[in-house]
């Protein structure tokens, strides 16, 4: 436990030093949530809301999915597969710290990182030029928070699955880029889950991206309360007890065919 | 001339082959690149039922449009992979691109040989297909012109697009990584291209007339084309530019370009 806790600090500092990186990032992601909000403000012209969706909740979407890419780095990550390919896994594997917490704890702190660096000063900016919403009182601000919590270690587990194909074949990467590009499809990225077909986004909501991406969302516009709430943290909890099992019955099968290269 | 075109045909065949060595990995590429970004379009047709329309624009507009930029950005990505900065930004920091400074060939051809992404092909179909359903859903009042001018417009996107990442590729000469600040000009580009520009706020359509002129390139010629009327008010004039934009910004680009090979500072490592 002490060795995970020094992991996660030493990879949080190192989030910490891409400072160019982070800030560049950062408007990257800011430009783009007023690209989409300027859309959604465009199609919703004079109307207030939309099933249960208002227009400042709609705003407050495209600034908070931005925000939380870096974060949940949901979409791109490659680290573990790398460490496979070229063997830095053969030393992992024989540190005194269990494979799969050795890689949430580098991940963690680096998902603080970007998150204290990006995802927040990246909403505030936001909130300078539209009006949002935020959560209004102390439990749903604990909600939330409990939420994000939750969807990172869904996010993680997802990104770890798909990184162990590596254990199996020497060309990953083509795999990877489609597990990923189903994260972006249901995670109700690109459009607020709540504009879909009611059959469309109650799918969504139950897969693990729209678990991860979509459910912290609905806790901060208040689209979700009481049993709703509940039911979404839920969601959550399950996907993220059920990857984490996954992933060391994969790890345990991975590590008895891993061949490992160069050196 | 004619050597440097095969020397390139040569590189670029290399690249396929080697792509096509892993079949099955490079078919669920393509099928996931497809599936993502058709999904993004399709999420906007579900999202656009509830309104009706965008900026006075129905689906089949957007469509039109948002086909368009897709395929052609996907050509583009394509072709112009060697300059794609998230490939060329590593080739600097870690001095290989000093390698192919010592080749006595073209460098230009070399790096655009240097990488050739077939699976964009998935990008590429997509774009297509969201471009033909457009095209049965809009009633074009076809002339000669109009027909003409959609192959010279994807053309103009296709270079447009790619003096974009010649400039992003020869900041790096400098920065010696990627900046991902540049996406907002690229992917950023491509995605306001896909919707009727007007719809955006002043700022960010300024950025996009003058800074980066995607708007030329766009909505302007979609104007004509849909005969949509422009609350811009802009002259007609602008909307037959595309080609003399592109043109203009390649030829920047390719200064730019020249400029930085020759200030080049090697990593050093």
């Amino acid at each position: 436990m002490k060795s995970f806790f020094a992991i996660v600090r030493v990879s949080f500092r190192r989030q910490l030093t891409y400072r160019a990186a982070n800030l560049s990032g950062l408007a990257t992601n800011l430009m783009f949530g007023f690209f989409r909000a300027a859309v959604l403000v465009a199609l919703y012209q004079d109307r207030a809301n939309v099933n249960g969706l208002s227009i400042q909740g709609a705003i407050t979407y495209a600034g908070l999915t931005q925000a939380l890419i870096g974060f949940l780095s949901f979409f791109n990550w490659y680290e573990m597969m790398h460490s496979v390919y070229d063997g830095q896994v053969g030393s992992d594997l024989l540190k005194p710290q269990n494979f799969f917490f050795y890689w949430l704890g580098i991940d963690s702190g680096r998902a603080f990182g970007s998150f204290l660096i990006r995802s927040l000063p990246l909403f505030l900016v936001f909130s300078l030029f539209f009006e949002i919403v935020s959560p209004q009182t102390l439990l749903q601000g604990l909600a939330f928070t409990v939420s994000l919590i939750l969807s990172h270690l869904i996010s993680f587990g997802w990104r770890f699955l798909v990184n162990l194909a590596a254990f199996w074949t020497p060309n990953a990467l083509g795999i990877g880029r489609f597990a990923f590009g189903l994260s972006w499809t249901f995670s109700g990225f690109f459009f607020p889950l709540a504009l879909f077909p009611e059959w469309l986004a109650r799918f969504s909501r139950a897969t693990p991206f729209g678990a991860s991406v979509y459910i912290p969302i609905e806790v901060c516009l208040n689209i979700s309360q009481g049993t709703e709430l509940i039911q979404g943290l839920f969601i959550q909890v399950f996907w993220a007890l059920a990857l984490l099992l996954v992933d060391h019955i994969i790890l345990s099968l991975g590590i008895r065919k891993l061949v490992i290269q160069g050196g | 001339m004619q050597r440097n075109l095969t020397l390139l045909h040569r590189l670029i065949n290399i690249q396929i082959r080697s792509q096509l060595q892993y079949p099955f990995s490079f078919f669920m590429e393509i099928l996931g690149s497809a599936l993502i970004q058709s999904f993004f379009f399709i999420s906007f047709a579900l999202v656009i039922v509830r309104f009706e329309e965008i900026g006075g624009w129905n689906l089949g507009e957007v469509a039109f449009i948002w086909g368009m930029t897709e395929f052609s950005f996907g050509l583009m990505d394509m072709i112009f992979s060697g300059f794609d900065y998230d490939y060329f930004g590593p080739l600097i920091r870690l001095g290989r691109f000093d390698q192919l400074l010592l080749r006595p060939v073209n460098i230009t051809l070399q790096v655009l040989g240097s990488r050739f992404v077939l699976r964009r092909i998935g990008k590429i179909f997509q774009g297509a297909v969201i471009f033909l359903f457009g095209l049965s859903q809009v009633g074009v009042n076809w002339t000669p012109l109009r027909i003409i001018y959609i192959p010279i417009l994807i053309i103009s996107q296709v270079l447009f697009f790619g003096s974009l990442f010649i400039i992003g590729a020869t900041t790096t000469f400098w920065t010696m990584e990627r900046l991902e600040i540049l996406n907002i000009f690229t992917y950023g580009g491509s995605e306001i291209m896909s919707y009727p520009m007007h719809i955006f706020p002043r700022a960010i359509r300024l950025i996009f007339t003058y800074i980066v002129p995607a708007i030329f390139l766009s909505y302007f010629p979609a104007v004509f084309i849909l005969e949509k009327t422009d609350p811009l008010n802009a002259p007609r004039i602008v909307s037959f530019i595309a080609p003399l934009v592109s043109l203009i910004l390649l030829w920047i680009a390719l200064r730019f370009w020249r400029y930085g090979i020759k200030n080049y500072q090697s990593s050093g490592s």
